[in-house]
């Protein structure tokens, strides 16, 4: 049982897997160029697991910028995920605390995406959870580790289409979570709130506080029309 | 920066992007929200898909790009269509690869 749950987290990881290559591939390049060690850029992807967020710390360092901005942009840009992980608190209450706390360490994007879609229908156990953001984790470092070392080798992964792997699984996932009229209004909602702030205010891309407001719009616009569903 | 910012900057990271992520869960697992909090809390999803979707396809570059030249525009019409009438997460991200490799190399 146990096993089963974890070799299907590990399956459902996989185009998330896939997704994370040429990303995590791509940090290490750029990371190496900016002056870190191919051993800190790996550790860096070991023990921060936040694309962009890491992606924003060597950008800052490129800029000369202070460690404490790198730091202060990452707080922002991690802020999301506070959200994320109070929705998935109601799919944890039989769950052990402390390896469930410990294991959401690795909630990223994607494995929020995967993981809340399935407990729509099935319990969450550590085992599975272990599976999804282990084996998601493990693709994000080793592929950091090959693009820092060699980097100067491979250019252009765009032509394998792998750069269309992440939207092609949200757009999936998407389709998923909704099953009924307030769904679809909430991710419309979500979508617009978020295109909109990033438009007019172009800085919330980067830090992806467009995210959080389009989140809790989303979410409450959703939650109103609830009982006219 | 010096070898020992580098490693101050990695663990500060490391420490401020892990801990939003851990403290809901470790603080908050053993409470029972009131059901109108569930059920907000049940919207975040279709809300993040939303906006996470939208910002992959239309901003595939960090900035938004609604035009004919965003080829991420175009993968994405036969991933939705297979993503509908599929409902299977393999099968979409296939139809998705392979609408970009054959854009990316034939436009």
């Amino acid at each position: 049982m146990k096993k089963q749950e974890l070799l299907q987290g590990m399956r459902d990881s996989i185009p998330i897997v896939l997704g994370y290559f040429p990303l995590g591939f791509a940090f290490g390049v750029l990371a190496v160029q900016v002056g870190l060690s191919i051993f800190q850029a790996g550790l860096m992807s070991i023990l921060c697991f936040t694309g962009a967020g890491q992606y924003i710390a060597i950008g800052v360092m490129q800029a000369g910028g202070a460690v404490v901005t790198a730091i202060l942009a990452n707080i922002l840009v991690n802020l999301r995920y506070f959200l994320f992980a109070t929705s998935m608190v109601p799919h944890f209450k039989d769950l052990p605390a402390v390896p469930a706390s410990l294991l959401s360490y690795g909630l990223t994007d994607e494995t929020y995406a995967v993981a809340i879609n399935r407990y729509q229908t099935k319990p969450a156990t550590i085992a599975y959870m272990a599976g999804l953001n282990l084996t998601s984790h493990l693709a994000w470092i080793t592929s950091t580790f090959i693009g820092a070392a060699l980097g100067m080798l491979i250019t252009n992964t765009d032509q394998y289409g792998f750069g269309f792997a992440l939207p092609a699984m949200y757009t999936c996932l998407m389709v998923l979570m909704i099953s009924k009229k307030s769904d679809i209004i909430a991710a419309i909602c979500g979508a617009l709130a978020c295109l909109l702030m990033g438009y007019f205010f172009p800085e919330s891309m980067a830090n992806m506080s467009n995210i959080i407001i389009a989140t809790l719009v989303g979410a409450t616009i959703g939650v109103m029309i609830h009982e006219y569903d | 920066m010096s070898t020992t910012s580098i490693f101050i900057m990695i663990f500060g990271v490391s420490l401020v992007s892990l801990l939003p992520r851990i403290l809901p869960i470790a603080l908050l697992s053993r409470l029972t929200f009131p059901p109108l909090m569930i059920r907000w809390l049940s919207y975040v999803a279709p809300a993040v898909l939303g906006a996470l979707t939208a910002l992959s396809v239309l901003a595939p570059q960090g900035r938004i790009d609604i035009s004919a030249g965003n080829l991420f525009i175009w993968a994405f019409i036969p991933t939705l269509f297979s993503a509908i009438k599929t409902r299977s997460l393999f099968i979409t991200l296939i139809v998705g690869i392979l609408s970009m490799a054959l854009l990316y190399n034939l436009v």
